[in-house]
């Protein structure tokens, strides 16, 4: 579960959800819906990447999502399969090719957090928009 | 909401107390009246300020213009001079949009004898400088430039191998368009991926480009050597370095991050993640930022060439030979600069270099007037020409303000306006717009922003700049 919280100039993204892997899925899905991300699933991508704690991994994760929008035009639509170990994520995203609005300058690490939360996980990431 | 104590100095200038909150090494100091003030302490950037007052090696105080508005790390309008040697450089203190800045063209015809080519000449614009952050539509920057060149080089890149600007635009742009140490090869890989297809591309967000008309001269003998007269019809160009600028900040706030024990650096946030200016890791970022500032002059260089074929198609080829640059100001960079006798790192986040007259490191034509600063308003209010003044030097490391200043979230104002009713009303009032979504252009609407004519009245009060024209929009193309 995501939602969007008010900032003056940029998007915060606020996420609780029952397990780590769903706090990635959740944000997957709020970029899907920051970019309009519309129609079915034609494409695949294969996503690495290695930081040093949750927060940072969280960052990294959206960092490759808005790479793979704004260089290649990958819209993504779900998340197929994500395997997280220690400080380093594997995953298999299934998206679309299309000309994705433009809005996501970058991920930053103001007020950055990932961490477990009532039996649950909450996080918070504010995008540059 | 802010909770944090501020005192009042002066007329213009409110303080927090470095007692406000551990870790503060400095105050830190807002330029504002009373009512700017209030509204500034409604959202978190006096918190972001106090935050930055924590930095190792900062110099006389955290310091906010009267634009000042929550961003990440530090606030919209900061500025941060840190020692050198001894203090730190933070990639967050310049942001991600590297040398995110302003240009002013000034056309050699009057908003009259333009007419009813307006709407045509706002269409061309449109059509040839290419809007929006990715994709496709957006990736057209000029071909046939050489990035390396452009990152080391800047404009004058451009100028010596493609002719694109002229010699004059270079000598009336800050730095002259170059910052020195510029290091391509530390710009990363992915990096010069996003970057390599968007010079001349105007991007997305806050980014624009105004037609005006200079409806008020405040200085008659500034405006003189600023080359402006009543009537006349200007161009503004606001943009920044684009994906490549981006991904500089990104990578250098990761780099920085993870080295910050090694330097007994602590923070209370980490979007502040910064290195000793004289360490391995500060000499990289400069080295990196300069060339993303390079790219971004080039950026609105080849921005710039393109409005001027657009002026010679629409208005013909005499038009745009005779468009000048009136000058090309940073307002997202650090800079290395002599500041009561020292050397120091100045980080303006959205603030701007107001040099006084007299200074050095100004073009000699601007010397008796002072360094020409453009504050863009709202595309539905005015923008102004401002030129520094000695208090600048004095009170803010010869720094004054960026723009009116965000007052509501981008959600906020979308429950406020809705783009198709904006772009109706902007046209009744004789503008003519262009923008790649109704969403984008709602969220930049007028209500969105501060009342600049205020903004620029503290400044002024201040003695930071003074008004030397005003400009009022009779054309805009969003980003």
């Amino acid at each position: 579960m995501y939602r969007w919280v008010d900032h003056t100039a940029e998007v915060e993204l606020e996420i609780r959800a029952a397990t780590e892997r769903d706090v990635f899925a959740d944000a997957l899905a709020a970029l899907a819906e920051l970019l309009a991300v519309e129609g079915d699933a034609t494409e695949e991508r294969r996503i690495a990447v290695r930081a040093p704690d949750r927060p940072a991994l969280l960052a990294a994760w959206l960092e490759e999502l808005v790479f793979l929008a704004e260089s290649e035009g990958f819209e993504p639509v779900r998340l197929e399969s994500i395997a997280v170990e220690g400080n380093r994520l594997e995953a298999v995203v299934r998206g679309r090719h299309g000309d994705p609005p433009p809005l996501v300058k970058a991920v930053t690490y103001h007020r950055l957090t990932f961490e477990p939360c009532d039996s649950a996980y909450c996080a918070r990431v504010v995008l540059d928009v | 909401m802010s909770e944090l104590p501020i005192e009042r100095v002066d007329d213009e200038l409110w303080q927090i107390p470095p007692s406000a909150r551990p870790g503060m090494r400095v105050p830190a100091r807002v330029f504002a009246d009373a009512d700017l003030l209030a509204a500034i302490e409604q959202d978190r950037s006096l918190e972001q300020l106090a935050n930055v007052a924590t930095l190792p090696g900062i110099v006389e105080a955290a310091m906010a213009m009267p634009d000042i508005h929550q961003g990440y790390g530090f606030p919209v309008g900061g500025v941060a001079a840190t020692d050198t040697p001894g203090g730190v450089v933070s990639p967050g203190g310049v942001g991600y949009d590297i040398n995110c800045g302003v240009r002013l063209l000034a056309l050699p015809l009057d908003a009259e004898e333009l007419g009813k080519r307006r709407e045509p000449l706002v269409h061309e614009i449109s059509r040839r400088v290419p809007a929006g952050s990715g994709g496709k539509s957006a990736q057209r920057g000029v071909s046939g430039a050489k990035l390396d060149r452009v990152l080391e080089e800047g404009p004058r890149a451009l100028y010596e191998d493609l002719r694109i600007g002229t010699a004059e635009d270079l000598h009336m742009t800050e730095s002259g368009g170059r910052l020195e140490g510029a290091e391509p090869a530390l710009v990363s890989p992915r990096a010069c991926e996003r970057g390599k297809h968007q010079i001349g591309t105007l991007g997305s967000g806050n980014h624009f480009l105004e037609l005006q008309r200079v409806d008020r001269i405040y200085e008659e003998s500034a405006a003189a050597a600023f080359r402006l007269h009543e009537g006349q019809v200007t161009l503004l160009i606001h943009s920044g370095s684009r994906g490549l600028g981006h991904q500089v900040c990104t990578d250098f706030v990761k780099r920085m991050d993870a080295v910050l024990g090694r330097y007994g650096i602590e923070l209370p946030d980490r979007q502040l993640s910064c290195a000793p200016v004289d360490s391995p890791e500060g000499r990289d970022y400069l080295g990196a930022m300069a060339a993303a500032a390079n790219f971004a002059w080039a950026n609105r260089a080849a921005i710039a060439h393109r409005a001027r074929e657009a002026i010679a198609q629409v208005l013909g080829q005499g038009a745009a030979r005779e468009t000048v640059q009136v000058y090309d100001v940073a307002h997202n960079v650090a800079k290395l600069e002599q500041h009561g006798g020292r050397e120091v790192c100045v980080h303006r986040k959205g603030a701007t270099r107001a040099f006084p007259p007299d200074h050095p490191d100004i073009p000699p034509e601007y010397r008796v007037a002072g360094q020409p600063v453009f504050i863009p308003g709202s595309m539905g209010t005015a923008s102004f020409v401002l030129a520094g003044r000695p208090g600048s030097m004095e009170r803010s490391f010869g720094t004054t303000c960026h723009g009116a200043g965000r007052r509501l979230s981008r959600t906020a104002v979308r429950k406020q306006v809705e783009g198709g009713e904006l772009r109706r009303r902007l046209e009744d009032q004789g503008i003519a717009v262009r923008a790649p979504s109704a969403r984008g252009l709602a969220e930049e609407a007028p209500e969105a922003y501060k009342d600049v004519e205020r903004v620029v009245a503290i400044v002024e009060r201040a003695g930071l700049a003074a008004r030397v024209a005003r400009l009022r929009p009779i054309g805009v193309v969003k980003g």
